[in-house]
């Protein structure tokens, strides 16, 4: 029986949008047990809605995450706008769609540029990077910002998209759908990779289940769940695609789910951006009044899975009760089934694995050992060695 | 889903439940007493095999109440279980041996809250640090923020 020693991924950590904290308990390089830790950061945004109208929530809500920053404003306007039951403008529809499937593509290229990098594969993560900025882009030219874009409103979106602006993202979306095609060449295909990935954090579906995972982490396990399917909001029901899904329920699996959806939020933007033209321009709000007393609970499809609100209102001007569930809640704890019995260098992709929100850039894990506290290993190290990992294998397949 | 249907066939199955009603599009609430709440989240859960979304604590004018969200995937349904919780006494079974996700967001509704889940597997704090006040618990109605 070696030693028994704790590796903590955080509280600062890369993995994370926010601090959080987890404790691997291996023994020699096998990881025995994990411990999520949390609230390093809880900034009582449930609270704080409260104390908020109605229509301000919207740009509190947005500043969850900046990464997928139009989710929650999506999940709450479900929410608050089946209260008085609004029914927005088709255009609004549209606009709401352009904008969520926009989101999703960024947020994927952001993964795979940093599930590249964890595994030692830096062309796939400056490639991946690179072709993210003209998505950024559009998002400035469409909405005014990179990041918390304040489209959403009750009752519709604050900004129309003109025909030049479409003639414009069509580009952009032509040639992001050309590079996709290159990662996905480049992901799928490499030797490395899949000796990497396949058999890697392996969730089954009945982990999913009990866990209440959902999102890619859900539908690389056979899980077929799509909020923008299974209860449709904004355009999702008046256009045509479909959902993707993956039975292996391993990293690759993830992997392939997210890079695959890349192509179908590409033909969905496609398909809004025709049907915008059917519309009337300038038709992209409702007024609503007030918001009456009643329950709303309404969800919405992010990049990482469904992002769920429920708002008690009471006919005043804020909500009594807003709850809010982002979709890493219920998917980091996976992390106990995914990691148990890996090795520690497959630790950091197995918990990437499920896209917790990346914002921070520092890293300040450390491996100790647990009996005496000693200073083993620092978090660059432990990246060295997911990298060594993959030069290793690239040795023994001679590519 | 007929909803009607469903509602009838619930509340046969389980007499205990006190009502049930569509409190909006496709979102279904059903009121139940504590006792129940096992044996009925148990039959949501594993039996029809909806999936667990989360759970929302609030502190409302007659007690603290619990809702529990279950979404039924193939139909886009919401089906809610609601319990209230007397104010002077705020306790309830823990669900964590039912749906195994629920261990973290029972904590996090103890912090917030302070309502106790009785025979939960790991009943420690979950957002606040070790020196937070014992018995300051923000979400309720009469926490008053300290300068």
């Amino acid at each position: 029986m070696g030693k028994k020693t704790l590796v903590p991924l955080g509280p600062y950590h890369p993995l994370l949008e926010e601090p959080e904290f987890f404790k691997l308990y291996c023994d020699g390089e096998i990881v025995k047990e994990v411990i999520w830790e949390t609230g390093y950061n809880h900034r009582g945004i449930e609270k704080l809605c409260q104390s908020k109208t109605f229509e301000q929530v919207f740009y509190v809500v947005e500043r969850i995450c900046g990464i997928c920053s139009t989710s929650h404003p999506f999940a709450y306007a479900n929410a608050v706008e089946s209260i008085p039951g609004v029914e927005i403008p088709e255009r609004a529809k549209y606009i709401r769609s352009i904008v969520g499937e926009l989101e999703r593509v960024h947020s994927h290229l952001l993964w795979v540029g940093l599930a590249g990098h964890f595994l030692g594969y830096n062309t796939v993560f400056m490639w991946a990077w690179k072709y993210r900025e003209p998505v950024l882009d559009m998002f400035e030219i469409i909405t005014g910002n990179r990041n918390s874009y304040a489209m959403f409103t009750i009752g519709g979106v604050r900004r129309d998209i003109s025909p030049e602006q479409a003639a414009q993202l069509l580009k952009v979306l032509d040639e992001v759908e050309r590079k996709t095609t290159l990662l996905v060449g480049a992901v799928m295909d490499d030797p490395v990779i899949h000796a990497r990935l396949k058999g890697v954090g392996i969730l089954t579906a009945e982990d999913i289940h009990d866990f209440g995972a959902v999102g890619p982490t859900a539908r690389a396990s056979g899980v077929d769940i799509d909020v923008r399917r299974d209860d449709p909001y904004a355009a999702y029901d008046m256009i045509d695609w479909k959902v993707i899904t993956a039975n292996d329920g391993d990293v690759f699996a993830k992997a392939e789910v997210r890079l695959l959806e890349m192509y179908e939020s590409i033909s969905i933007i496609k398909q809004c951006l025709e049907a915008l033209k059917k519309t009337e321009a300038g038709d992209i709000k409702v007024k609503v009044k007030e918001i009456p007393p009643g329950i709303g609970i309404g969800h919405a499809e992010a990049p990482r899975g469904e992002v769920f609100h429920f708002v008690k209102s009471d006919g005043g001007n804020s909500p009594v009760r807003h709850k809010i569930r982002a979709p890493s809640f219920t998917c980091i704890p996976t992390f106990r089934r995914s990691c148990v019995g890996g090795t520690i260098s497959d630790a950091a992709i197995a918990t990437a694995a499920v896209d917790p929100c990346y914002c921070c850039t520092e890293r300040m894990s450390h491996v100790y050992d647990y009996t005496t506290g000693k200073h083993i290993m620092s978090a660059a190290e432990l990246i060295k060695l997911s990298q060594e990992k993959t030069k290793n294998l690239k040795a023994k397949l001679k590519v | 889903m007929d909803i009607e249907q469903y509602i009838k066939d619930i509340k046969i199955k389980f007499p205990k439940i006190i009502d049930a009603e569509v409190v909006n599009t496709k979102r279904l609430m059903i009121y139940i007493p504590k006792s129940s709440l096992l044996q009925i989240a148990e039959y949501l859960f594993k039996y029809l095999a909806y999936r667990y979304i989360i759970v929302t604590a609030m502190d409302s004018k007659e007690g603290y109440e619990i809702i529990y969200h279950f979404s039924d995937d193939s139909s886009g349904w919401i089906v809610n279980l609601n319990v209230m919780l007397d104010r002077d006494k705020p306790e309830i079974e823990s669900l964590t041996p039912v749906v195994y996700g629920v261990e973290w967001i029972e904590r996090e509704i103890m912090d917030l809250l302070g309502i106790t889940f009785l025979n939960h597997p790991k009943p420690e704090r979950f957002l606040f640090a070790e020196d937070w006040p014992e018995g300051k618990y923000p979400l309720r109605r009469d926490y008053v923020e300290e300068e």
